[in-house]
């Protein structure tokens, strides 16, 4: 019975001080792993905007560091999810720095192509939610998570058709000039060509006219469309009706239908 | 009597009294001031998943009491039933204080909120099991104690 109790206690003074070393050296290693989270870069791509991440992991400490996930999660104001993109690095071993990026890429008609069309026309907020996870000394897992707005800017914001003006273009046809304005908050420029169509009440079509448009980041846009209508169609015009704008530029195409008269 | 008395107090009582005083004040030393010196004085409270001063001092509270009710017990069935019940006592704090070995901490900064949950299950069963070794250690010794007790012949 003696033997017993005291290889019992020589069992629990080792696994005490298993316990106690690997409490004090995991603290001890927390606190020197080093994080450096670089510059965050906002890019125009050749299909939306690119928002990248740089950072780097200096594990000075005495265990390594497994599994580190980082995934983002970005989602419009109703909830929506726009991206959702997963960086993993597999080990960060004692005395080694690895450096890593992560990227988030926006493709502009992914956008669209989920009617966002009020992304396009309001400023916005998007949601992002940051999960970061990792398995220190594979033996305990850490998690970390927070959310951070991200604004929107809209390429279309403040989108405003003015008054229409009509005037003789030849004998056949009436010129219509349609004074259209907007803000590109967006971080790209918008390169394209805006085709408008004016429909009468009756939903006939009357008018039609295009133009290009060149609208650098966070510049204005103002300036009057012209369309050409059959001369008989003159007054079908001035009474009013629906716009149909259709945006085309090499990034995306997006149309919608506005009010006019 | 009074004689009888005075002895047992002297051989047996008082001994156990300054072991009792010593071990919690080692107890106290190793459990509670140690770990304070060795933090680092400018720790900020506030990315301490818990008021860790607070808790320190519970623990040694616990810790020194046991260590001298142990002591004043010494070799008696009550004190391995002390024994017993700190290990007890040390397995509830530690799965009430680590909220079942899932840490969780909320950390403002600037504009948003860091979550931060560690899981340290791991841990918390090697202590579980230290504590379970010591439970059976306390058992075996009681039960050593009480078969002595019933094998002895008394000659007077």
């Amino acid at each position: 019975m003696k033997i017993a109790t005291s290889m019992l206690t020589v069992a629990t003074i080792i696994l005490w001080v298993v316990i106690l070393f690997f409490s004090v050296t995991a603290v001890y290693s927390v606190m020197n792993v080093g994080v450096n989270i670089g510059e965050a870069k906002m890019l125009p791509t050749s299909n939306g905007i690119k928002f990248s991440l740089p950072f780097s992991i200096n594990n000075n400490g005495y265990y390594e560091i497994a599994d580190l996930n980082l995934t983002t999660r970005v989602t419009d104001p109703d909830g929506q999810v726009l991206d959702l993109t997963e960086t993993l690095v597999n080990s960060i071993p004692q005395g080694e720095t690895v450096n890593a990026s992560h990227t988030i890429e926006v493709d502009l008609d992914d956008i669209l192509s989920m009617n966002h069309l009020t992304l396009m026309l309001n400023d916005s907020n998007f949601t992002v939610k940051i999960f970061a996870g990792l398995n220190f000394a594979r033996a305990v897992p850490v998690q970390l998570s927070t959310n951070v707005s991200l604004p929107w800017g809209a390429p279309f914001a403040d989108f405003s058709v003015g008054t229409l003006s009509v005037s003789q273009h030849n004998s056949s046809h009436v010129e219509a000039a349609i004074p259209i304005s907007f803000e590109n908050h967006a971080i790209i420029d918008i390169t394209g060509t805006l085709k408008m169509e004016a429909y009468s009440n009756s939903d006939r079509r009357v008018a039609s006219g295009v133009t290009d448009i060149n609208v650098a980041s966070n510049q204005n846009f103002g300036d009057s469309i012209h369309l050409y209508a059959r001369a008989q169609d003159a007054s079908n015009i001035a009474d009013g009706g629906k716009l149909h704008i259709l945006f085309e530029t090499y990034l995306f195409t997006v149309d919608w239908w506005e009010p006019y008269g | 009597m009074v004689e009888l008395n005075s002895n047992f107090i002297m051989n047996t009582v008082f001994p156990r009294v300054m072991k009792g005083a010593i071990m919690g004040a080692l107890t106290y030393m190793v459990v509670y001031y140690l770990p304070l010196a060795l933090l680092p004085d400018n720790l900020p409270l506030s990315v301490m998943p818990f008021d860790y001063r607070s808790q320190l001092f519970q623990f040694a509270v616990i810790s020194v009491f046991f260590a001298v009710a142990g002591q004043l017990f010494a070799k008696t069935v009550i004190g391995h039933g002390f024994g017993i019940a700190k290990a007890i006592v040390i397995v509830a704090y530690f799965l009430v204080l680590s909220n079942g070995g899932m840490l969780s901490l909320t950390v403002p900064i600037e504009d948003f909120t860091l979550n931060l949950t560690v899981d340290i299950t791991i841990i918390l069963l090697m202590i579980i099991a230290v504590n379970m070794l010591s439970v059976a250690k306390n058992l075996l010794g009681a039960i050593g104690i009480l078969t002595e007790k019933s094998t002895d012949i008394d000659f007077h």
